[in-house]
């Protein structure tokens, strides 16, 4: 069993920011797990086994233009049951702020520990958004990718 | 991945050898205003290098910076630095052949030598014993020929070196580089910069101009080195787990995962 896998994010700034979108070529997600699906596509689903440790590391096609990641949401199917009692609150996102007052999600690592209670065989599909520079119009997610236990 | 930092040097260049200065003839352009650089379009930017380190300190993000230098009223960067070349040898050739076939037996009449004489130009040569330019045919920007001193086309700004506290203090390690694109010459200047000492470091860009002179009844292109500065604002910052803020742990997968 490998002890890391690595999940890379490739990214054409340009092309995402003026089609307003990941798809249509404008990112490729590749891992080096064996028995992954959908390499080098949006739908990557990544096989994983418990106690490895998965890291994303964005890389973009135009060097001078900012590409972050900007969150990783782990996306929740309905509950079987309502939850007795008030729900757990969502975590709150963690703070990119750089020491001089400006956000720079450069200052992120994402990466974590696959736990032991996942369900196998199971696709986790997760939300991964992109920070493009900044701006109202500067964060573009996709909902395809996927984590699975083997 | 941090990105890469483009700083654009804008020259005067007229208006710089008139005054044989830099100061108020220089605009300075980053791409890092969304990091808290200030003074972009000024001759006072503070390009900012946000910096990152590991827990332990070490340097987490290699900052890289390249100058793109570009000078007011000359042929637009992008297109090709052979363009004037090109020019000057069509222009000729087309000379040439205006010259071959005017019709010697009737007569050559003044209005045709006269154009044709204005076709030939004048060129300009480099200083002797001096480095720099080639001689060539003093051009316009859109690439014809020109006797007018008002018309011609200065050569681009050349960068010759970068010094100053933010290169002694081995802040950033500035080189000129070869590159494939001839867009400043097949050469660029580029840096990777040290983000462990964080402060305000200046540093003087040194640039080439070039002025054509007469001289003994020739046109030469003299070369006038001027210098400009700008400073460097480098931050540095611990990096830290996107999903716990703080060191590695579990992944946040729900209960039951989203089906579809």
């Amino acid at each position: 069993m490998k002890d890391r896998i690595s999940i890379v994010v490739m990214v054409d700034a340009v092309g995402a920011l003026s089609d307003r979108t990941l798809h249509n070529g404008n990112l490729s997600l590749v891992d080096d797990s064996s028995g992954s699906k959908h390499q080098g596509t949006p739908d990557l689903i990544t096989t994983v086994i418990p106690g490895q440790v998965v890291q994303w590391t964005p890389i973009h096609i135009d060097v001078q233009t900012p590409v972050e990641i900007y969150s990783i949401e782990f996306l929740p199917g309905a509950p079987a049951a309502p939850p007795a009692g008030p729900s757990p609150a969502a975590p709150p996102p963690v703070d990119a702020m750089g020491s001089n007052g400006t956000e720079n999600h450069d200052l992120l690592v994402w990466e974590g520990v696959v736990p032991y209670d996942m369900t196998p065989g199971v696709p986790y599909r997760y939300r991964l958004s992109l920070k493009l520079h900044e701006g109202p119009n500067s964060v573009l997610h996709v909902d395809s990718p996927a984590l699975m236990r083997v | 991945m941090a990105q890469q930092h483009g700083i654009i040097v804008l020259f005067d260049v007229e208006n710089a050898l008139r005054t044989r200065s830099l100061a108020g003839n220089t605009y300075w352009f980053d791409n890092m205003k969304l990091f808290g650089s200030t003074g972009e379009g000024t001759e006072h930017l503070v390009t900012i290098v946000p910096g990152t380190h590991f827990m332990d300190g070490s340097q987490a993000t290699e900052q890289v910076l390249n100058w793109l230098p570009a000078a007011l009223g000359a042929i637009p960067p992008t297109v090709p630095r052979n363009y004037l070349a090109e020019q000057e040898r069509a222009d000729d050739r087309r000379t040439l052949d205006q010259l071959a076939s005017l019709n010697a037996d009737g007569g050559v009449s003044d209005t045709d030598l006269k154009r044709l004489q204005k076709r030939v130009g004048k060129r300009a040569r480099k200083p002797a014993g001096g480095r720099g330019l080639t001689a060539a045919k003093l051009l316009d920007v859109t690439g014809k020929t020109t006797s007018s001193a008002g018309a011609y086309n200065y050569p681009a700004p050349v960068i010759t070196d970068i010094t100053g506290p933010a290169v002694t203090e081995k802040i950033m390690y500035p080189a000129q580089y070869g590159s494939p694109d001839m867009i400043y010459d097949g050469w660029y200047w580029a840096a990777t910069v040290d983000t462990s000492r964080p402060g305000e470091y200046p540093y003087t860009m040194h640039v080439q101009l070039h002025e054509l002179i007469e001289q003994n009844d020739e046109m030469i292109w003299e070369s006038v080195d001027l210098t400009c500065e700008s400073t460097l604002k480098i931050t540095t910052d611990p990096k830290r787990n996107g999903f716990t803020g703080a060191g590695l742990g579990l992944l946040p997968l729900p209960a039951v995962p989203a089906t579809g």
